[in-house]
């Protein structure tokens, strides 16, 4: 996946794949947080613009209605 | 060389070998898919898919003879195949999607000219055993390589600019020999939201990309078929190159080998087009 997404220009340091059981609650809040905190260190994706603009078409909205 | 796939096939016909021959037919300038049951039949508008100026109609016969094969389990098919059409057999095998397989269906080769072998930019040109036509060289992915020598900033760019052009046709999935599932995942809107044009991007096409990891063949024909000119299948020939490189899977090639992304599923011999 992220070889795939380094090959489309999204940086692949933006996605994170890890297992992490359903016994192990503080180890998924520690790989949340460190997760979290590095793609604050990243910044907004350069796809960002592009989504918040496409967001309130006449087709979500009639959808959510 | 239509003179001598047309005998070949004659004779597999007369002599009982199979029942019928999935092939091509002209009928008034449109070729289309054509069942063929008698010998004489061959003589109305048999055709490899040429036409005149333009490059030839293919399409994904493969797919269609599964569909076949299991309205009609007792017959034995014959098969017209290109290099891509046997790569499509072989992995939709492996699939289990032809069940019985090797006693289910005679193939009649024949190799494409080099012209057409650069035109789409084909790995393996030819089937492994043809009736006619001289093999042409193989071609490599020079497209994978433009994308490759890209900057990161430069690659998103061009990729949103392509994927934007999407009318969201289904036009690749449909005519993708080897997109057989049931339920799609672009058509489920809890994951791709639908009603939107262009489809959210890039999710739309890395999802279809994501989910044609140790399938595709390298065919083409999504390219071909697309009204909006995406260059797809440049992203498909990477993928195949990441499941290569990590798993050691290519797909197209003859034996059992599982694709690493078929693991888990139904049992040898499901198919879903007995769902
Ligand atoms: S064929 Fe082209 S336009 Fe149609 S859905 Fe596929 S990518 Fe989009
Ligand atoms: S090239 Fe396109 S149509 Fe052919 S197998 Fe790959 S995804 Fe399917």
């Amino acid at each position: 996946m992220r070889k795939l997404l380094a090959f489309s220009g999204v940086d692949p340091e933006r996605l994170l794949l890890k297992w992490v059981s359903s016994a192990e609650g503080p180890r998924f809040a520690q790989v949340v947080t460190e997760f979290t905190e590095k793609i604050r260190i990243l910044g907004p994706s350069p796809l960002a613009d592009s989504r918040t603009a496409k967001q309130p078409t006449a087709g979500m909205a009639s959808e959510a209605s | 060389m239509i003179e001598q796939v047309r005998e070949h096939v004659r004779k597999l016909l007369t002599d009982g070998q199979i029942s019928a021959f999935l092939g091509l037919r002209n009928q008034d300038g449109n070729i289309a898919p054509h069942i063929f049951e008698k010998p004489e039949d061959l003589d109305e508008g048999f055709t490899l898919g040429d036409v005149e100026g333009r490059p030839p109609a293919r399409y994904p016969l493969a797919k269609l003879l599964m569909t076949i094969v299991s309205a009609d389990p007792d017959k034995k098919f014959g098969i017209l195949v290109r290099g891509c059409d046997e790569r499509a057999l072989y992995e939709l095998v492996r699939w289990n999607q032809l069940p019985g397989a090797a006693y289910r269906f005679v193939k009649v080769g024949f190799a494409c000219p080099q012209e057409l072998a650069d035109e789409h930019e084909c790995r393996k040109p030819f089937p492994d055993e043809c009736v006619a036509g001289e093999k042409a060289q193989p071609v490599m992915n020079a497209s994978v390589k433009e994308i490759d020598a890209k900057a990161l900033p430069e690659r998103l760019e061009y990729w949103s600019r392509v994927f934007d052009r999407c009318v969201k046709c289904y036009g690749c999935r449909d005519i993708c020999p080897v997109c057989f599932c049931n339920v799609c995942t672009l058509e489920e809107n809890a994951l791709i939201r639908t009603g939107d044009l262009p489809p959210e991007n890039p999710i739309f096409h890395l999802t279809r990309a994501a989910h044609m990891a140790g399938r595709c063949i390298d065919c083409n024909l999504c390219t071909e078929v697309c009204p909006a000119e995406i260059p797809l299948r440049t992203l498909y020939k990477k993928v195949a190159e990441i499941v290569q490189e990590d798993f050691g899977y290519v797909t197209g090639e003859p034996g059992d080998a599982k694709s690493p992304l078929n693991f888990l599923g139904p049992d040898p011999g499901h198919t879903s087009a007995h769902d």
